[in-house]
């Protein structure tokens, strides 16, 4: 038993390992900052970073079959203007919640956007792939052990030994 | 020559190499995941959340694999009688069971944000509620008769009248007007990119994969079960015959 419990621990620390692997790519690739967040370091320019707001109502502007638009991010408390140029976005819309991607211009104070993405609940992605893959990965660890401790049982007991001869006395 | 001892000797030879079974499934599944995860693109319209697609197609597919086993065991077993074949349909139910819920589950988080609703009453949805309820329909019907001969051959008929819902599984989404999209991948062509298929072919081939293993664990368990009750209940006998000797 003590190799099969040794060999679980095993997966489940490359388990862990990769699901830590997988979280910090999300936090460096799809982790957003807010307009407060951009007021507060407007002084250098960013590498390309995610910025997320809601649209503010009567800032749209441009040319959006071309792919050219002019808008105001709304956060909790700031605005920032953005400046889109990228393929024309099909979800851009006042008063909606969207993260654009792309480079904050300090001297010019206009976030520079080639990207507009749909904000995602990864909650949900999260939790579907957990749904999935814990149920099952405790069935496989309990029939495992369960198959491990009936081999040791009918091993270790008098059932496994073979059946001997037996003789009713009738007298 | 007879096929039976063959099929036996084929299924106790792949036991073997149950473990194989295993490792693949599990490298399958960690690739699969990474080129879901990481790799592969955001969709135009769903977003990050189409993400779900590469656990949750796969593990309904492999549901209906696991029925199907269930099904040509059962027909297999009406036919020859076989025990280690009654143990293996036993076994099926049982995972195939575990997936179907598995895909619902994960079928309804996909629905909510993309259909803004937990559940709806549509043709697929409810047909493949029905395969859980039969199965769960299956797996009592084992719990209850006491002949063990008996037992199979029931079990095999409703198997097989319950595969009547595999067909309108599939089709649900061309027969009828559904939410449910239609086939991706069917006789007609593939109509997928490549970028979304190499995940998806990938998370396939390890559910199966981990399907299979977990079909032969829980065959091999199902055995032991038996073998430990058939030894146990010869030993009682012999104690008590023991004693009725003395």
């Amino acid at each position: 038993m003590t190799s099969f419990y040794a060999r679980w621990a095993a997966l489940i620390v490359i388990a862990l390992i990769l699901s830590g692997l997988t979280y910090q790519h999300y936090q460096q690739n799809l982790a957003s900052v807010t307009p407060e967040w951009i007021v507060k370091n407007n002084s250098s320019p960013t590498p390309s970073i995610r910025l997320e707001g809601m649209v503010k109502s009567g800032s749209l502007s441009g040319n959006l079959d071309e792919g050219q638009a002019e808008f105001q991010l709304v956060g909790d408390s700031a605005n920032v203007a953005v400046h889109y140029n990228g393929s024309p976005p099909e979800n851009l819309r006042e008063l909606k919640t969207l993260i654009v991607v792309g480079q904050w211009d300090p001297a010019q104070q206009v976030f520079r956007a080639r990207e507009i993405v749909l904000v995602t609940n990864y909650g949900f992605v999260v939790s579907a792939y957990l749904v999935a893959m814990i149920p099952l990965i405790l069935l496989v660890f309990s029939m495992s052990r369960k198959v491990t401790s009936l081999f040791q049982v009918i091993k270790e007991s008098k059932l496994y030994e073979p059946q001997a001869e037996f003789h009713v006395d009738s007298r | 020559m007879s096929l039976l001892p063959s099929i036996n000797r084929f299924i106790r030879h792949i036991q073997r190499f149950k473990g194989w079974f295993g490792g693949a499934a599990a490298l399958c599944l960690i690739t699969g995941m990474y080129l879901g995860l990481i790799t592969s693109p955001p969709d135009y319209y769903q977003g990050e959340i189409v993400r779900i697609m590469y656990v949750h197609v796969p593990l309904a597919h492999t549901a209906l694999f696991g029925y199907t086993v269930l099904f040509v065991g059962s027909l297999w077993y009406l036919w020859k009688r076989d025990p280690l074949i009654d143990n293996m349909c036993h076994a099926a139910a049982g995972m195939s069971a575990a997936f179907t819920a598995v895909a619902l589950v994960t079928g309804s988080i996909w629905a909510k944000p993309t259909w803004n609703t937990w559940w709806t009453w549509d043709p697929k949805l409810v047909s493949f509620a029905v395969l859980l309820m039969i199965l769960a329909g299956y797996l009592m019907l084992r719990t209850m008769v006491e002949d063990p001969e008996q037992e199979g051959r029931y079990a095999a008929v409703l198997a097989i009248v319950g595969g009547l819902d595999l067909p309108i599984i599939y089709f649900a989404a061309e027969w009828w007007r559904t939410l449910h999209q239609p086939l991706s991948i069917s006789l007609r062509g593939v109509s997928i990119s490549g970028d979304i298929l190499l995940p998806l072919s990938i998370m396939s081939i390890g559910f199966t994969l981990l399907f299979t293993y977990m079909l032969m664990i829980r065959t091999q368990m199902l055995y032991l079960v038996n073998l430990f009750d058939a030894k146990k209940g010869r030993l009682l006998s012999q104690v008590h015959l023991s004693k009725v000797g003395q």
